[in-house]
């Protein structure tokens, strides 16, 4: 028997925005339940160690809003249902999840409010299948989640200020880098401060990590890119390369950094799988980060009673998640009958814009050109899980497969396991640069359920 | 600008069947222009198993077809120079219960008399085939024709090849309407383009009723939906492709068509990962996955396969099948109306019978007639009252 | 191994041993598999679809599915969403070569 359970609001995710909006939805009496794939709350940006007798050793709590949150996660009486993973919506609001791999759940709330988030994505290059090649954030869980070092001695590389962040936090925590490669140029990080003076908590933090690397005396370089990692089972070296101001690499820039870790991050594309499997709209804008969920000034989604906040309605941070956290849960309380604080609602619209306009400058700045993705080698591996190389991608847009449902469909590339998180977005932008065509003409890859694998033996109970 | 294209056949549908139907033109130089309404492969043969299984055949026209139709696969990755991969390692039909074991008797004696190899197995046989197999089945029957093949893969490869022979697919262009002149000229309306041509192959699938409206002609065609669960890879267990004799020994016995045990299909793939199908639901055009169905599915595969309990569930589809009122696909010339011919309607046979389908209108079209008789599958079957 | 990745002065939960491959490593109750495996050492985790190469984790969160292991005899669970308990016992999935 599937274990049915009724409740006024399900929230899928609690990260801020989830969190933010279970505690307002029950401060008002609604029976809510909120689902976490992972066994802690917080989604990555409150991501803390286990063990609670330890101080903080995230620095970004600092900032207002996100200070807040730890202390009403652990006091107000929300239920988070924790190893909990969402596998499908169906056009009934009915949600189905499996339970601590065990058991498969079936939901039936009012209103869903989608929090899923948003995951890293990268620009493949020779060698980024060897182990020891891993994502900033991953290098950043580690740290942060269970107060390990990913490796003894590591090369940053990437795009943004993510890997600012992550590089710093590397060397607080007695690190040994060797080296930070970002694509972007100096005078861009600069920008970024200026423009960040709106939000003077996100310029203090940025100057903060800058500070640290700076002082550190790790080469920084900017305009320089991961030309190729080698290692014969696992990674040994990184070759890192200037870039010019197209973003080719400038031959002959080669620097060869022996080390067993590298850590590679170029920003975030919002995970939309469960949006997309339940039928909400999408709409693809460059200044949001690509493709994200289309919703109203209440956040609803194209679907009646299916609410989206935080990243996957636009790329720009943990601030912008409270806020809609916010908005979407007096969106709903507005939806089920209830009043609705008009005044609160200016406000927090105002932030939002400002958090908008931040992120829109954000976003453009750290655009990866088309040129990047249309210079990957042919023999770079993209679809991780099915061994698909950029090469067998040419081939198949030459013969007319240039879509992302047709290249699955002649490739296989997005049947693997992470059902095309990983080479999705990648291929996304392969083909929108090696077609010439806009990335909003090239649609995603349609999603089904189960959104993410599940065992067997769940269904069986 | 809307301008005019000629073709000498136009095939409305790039699906296996309208793919295998253009290269079987094209290579006897024909000028073909395949029309499909979003992207090659993008219905039903991109959304069902490959099983080219014979076995489950009824004796008579159906199973003489299959049977035709299976030879041809022999040749095939060579002739259209692809991979399709092709697994000729025979199939398993999996008993599950001492009344299925009756019927499946019976069945099996008519086949081999028909011509159609199929040994039953006691289970201690059938497990020295598949280990895989539980041993608290009753037994099995083995048929070492039953194969398979990547169904995407073949209908690519059939559209590939016709290309390569001077075919023009046009994608992403549905045909709006289609009116036909005095002197038995179609005239097809897209919105990119008017199509004029004297031949019209209708392999629209589960669309080819709209299509047929078109023309104000009634095809018996439904959509029949069947859902299909993907595990991840395995190490290899299975080299068969497997189905269970609910199905086959739902025919010679009504207590079974009751009981609500389904039919089930379960193949290994070269990657690793088990297809499990699939349902058989008339639910009109959604193409949605149901809990109901991936519990079920899974109950029934699990128990005939106990090993799968291991595995985990990556991703599950639908295909609308298109099905006819008795169950063969309607293929040859309309008389009413000629130079529209029918080639749809194959339920769950279409990837078995592509490359007999492509010969046989191929052949009509040329030759003007055909190495197999066509009547039995003729449209005018429906309007006779022979069928309800 | 020369240096010890745990990051110094954390109070960490009690200590207790997993098996990985027939191998006993040292974990701290509450941290990850993942975790676990790159403090004592260990970055190859699986192997590729064409068999030839080797992976380890990547995003570390749940997303890429590159840190697949067979768990307490469960296939192709996630190292980097599992949590640690004593006794547990972790194998490779395919042949590392």
């Amino acid at each position: 028997m599937t274990l049915g359970i009724k409740c006024d609001t399900a929230i899928v995710g609690a990260g801020c925005a989830g969190v933010v909006a279970a505690h307002i939805l029950a401060d008002h009496g609604l029976d809510i339940l909120v689902m976490d794939e992972t066994p802690h709350t917080g989604g990555q940006s409150l991501r803390s160690l286990p063990w609670p007798q330890n101080p903080s050793i995230f620095t970004g709590l600092n900032r207002p809003g996100i200070r807040r949150l730890p202390g009403r996660i652990k006091t107000a009486p929300v239920p988070i249902m924790h190893r909990t993973q969402v596998i499908g919506i169906d056009g009934h609001l009915e949600i189905l999840a499996e339970k601590n791999g065990k058991e498969i759940i079936c939901i039936t709330p009012q209103a869903v409010l989608l929090a899923t988030g948003a995951r890293e994505t990268f620009v493949p290059f020779p060698g980024w299948t060897l182990p020891g090649v891993i994502s900033t954030g991953a290098a950043q869980i580690l740290m942060k989640g269970s107060g390990i070092l990913p490796a003894d001695n590591m090369v940053a590389a990437g795009l943004g200020p993510f890997l600012t962040a992550v590089s710093a936090e590397y060397l607080s925590n007695r690190g040994r880098l060797l080296s930070i490669a970002d694509f972007g140029k100096m005078q861009g990080k600069l920008g970024m401060l200026t423009h960040g003076f709106h939000q003077f908590s996100k310029l203090l933090e940025g100057t903060r990590y800058l500070a640290k690397i700076l002082g550190s005396k790790v080469p920084f370089h900017h305009q320089t890119m991961v030309l190729e990692a080698t290692g014969t089972k696992e990674l040994e070296r990184v070759v890192l390369a200037r870039v010019d101001n197209q973003g080719k690499i400038i031959a002959g820039t080669g620097k060869i950094y022996t080390t067993g870790c590298l850590a590679i991050g170029w920003g975030f594309a919002p995970n939309l799988e469960l949006p997309l499997q339940a039928g909400c709209a999408i709409l693809h804008d460059p200044e949001l980060g690509g493709w994200v969920t289309a919703v109203n000034d209440a956040f609803e989604s194209s679907i009646p009673g299916i609410f989206c906040a935080g990243e996957i309605t636009g790329i720009a941070g943990a601030s912008k998640s409270i806020i809609e956290g916010e908005l979407a849960a007096r969106g709903i309380l507005e939806k089920l009958g209830r009043e609705v604080d008009e005044n609160r609602m200016a406000v927090l619209q105002r932030q939002r814009k400002h958090v908008l306009a931040f992120g829109a400058y954000f976003n453009r700045l750290h655009r990866v050109p088309d040129t990047v993705f249309c210079a990957i080698p042919d023999t770079v591996t993209i679809c991780r899980c099915e061994n698909i190389t950029m090469g067998d991608i040419k081939t198949a847009v030459k013969k007319g497969y240039d879509t992302p449902a047709l290249l699955k469909k002649a490739l296989r590339c997005g049947m693997g396991f992470c059902q095309g998180r990983t080479c999705g977005p990648v291929i996304n932008r392969i083909l929108a640069a090696v077609t010439n065509r806009p990335a909003g003409d090239i649609p995603m890859l349609p999603v089904r359920m189960p959104v993410k694998p599940v065992s067997v033996r769940s269904f069986l109970q | 600008m809307v301008s005019s294209w000629h073709a000498d056949v136009v095939v409305i549908g790039a699906g296996i069947i309208g793919a295998s139907v253009a290269w079987h033109l094209a290579k006897k130089k024909v000028d073909v222009l395949v029309l499909e309404k979003s992207d090659p492969c993008s219905g039903t043969s991109g959304a069902c198993d490959g099983m080219v299984f014979l076995q489950s055949k009824k004796p008579g026209v159906h199973l003489a077809l299959a049977m035709a139709g299976r030879n041809r696969f022999d040749t095939l990755e060579q002739e259209l120079d692809a991979d399709i991969a092709l697994q000729c390692s025979g199939g398993i039909m999996a008993i599950t219960s001492e009344a299925e074991l009756t019927a499946v008797n019976w069945f099996v004696q008519e086949q081999n008399q028909a011509g159609l190899g199929v040994s039953l197995l006691d289970i201690r046989q059938a497990r020295e085939l598949a280990p895989c197999l539980s041993p608290n089945l009753p037994g099995a029957t083995f048929c070492s024709l039953d194969a398979r093949v990547n169904p995407i893969y073949l209908t690519l490869a059939f559209l590939e090849a016709a290309e390569r022979c001077g075919t023009r697919v046009l994608s992403r262009t549905p045909v709006m309407g289609i009116g036909l002149k005095t002197d038995g000229i179609f005239v097809l309306d897209t919105p990119q383009k008017t199509i004029e041509t004297r031949t019209i192959v209708n392999a629209a699938g589960v669309h080819a009723p709209k299509i047929g409206k078109m023309v104000g002609l009634d095809i018996p065609i439904t959509p029949r939906r069947g859902q299909i669960l993907v595990t991840g890879p395995m190490a290899p267990v299975l080299d068969q492709c497997l189905i269970s004799a609910a199905y086959v020994a739902a025919k010679y016995d009504p207590a079974i068509a009751e009981s609500g045990h389904m039919g089930i299909s379960m193949e290994q793939t070269e990657a690793g990962n088990f297809l499990l199908g699939s349902t058989r639901e008339f639910v009109g055009f959604d193409r949605s996955t149901t809990l109901t169905a991936v519990k079920h599915i899974l109950a029934e595969t699990t128990a005939i396969i106990p090993a799968l309990q291991d595995a985990s569930l990556m991703r599950t589809f639908a295909g609308l099948r298109p099905y006819t009122p008795d169950g063969l696909p309607i293929l040859g010339r309309v008389p009413s109306l000629p130079g529209f011919i029918m080639a749809a309607g194959h339920e769950g046979d279409g990837i078995a019978l592509s490359p007999v389908t492509g010969q046989l209108i191929a052949e009509l079209i040329t030759d003007g007639t055909t190495c197999i008789n066509l009547t039995p599958f003729c449209l005018e079957r429906f309007s006779n009252g022979a069928v309800s | 191994m020369n240096r010890d990745l745990r990051i110094p002065g954390i109070i960490r939960g009690p200590e207790i041993h997993v098996t990985v491959n027939g191998r006993k490593i040292t974990a701290f109750q509450g941290e990850t598999l993942l975790a676990a495996l790159t403090a004592a050492g260990m970055k190859t985790l699986g192997i590729g679809q064409s068999h030839d190469d080797t992976r380890g984790a990547v995003c570390g969160m749940g997303v890429c599915y590159q840190c697949l292991m067979t768990i307490d005899g469960q296939l192709d669970q996630r190292a980097c969403m599992t949590v640690v308990h004593d006794g547990m016992t972790i194998e490779t999935q395919g042949d590392l070569p």
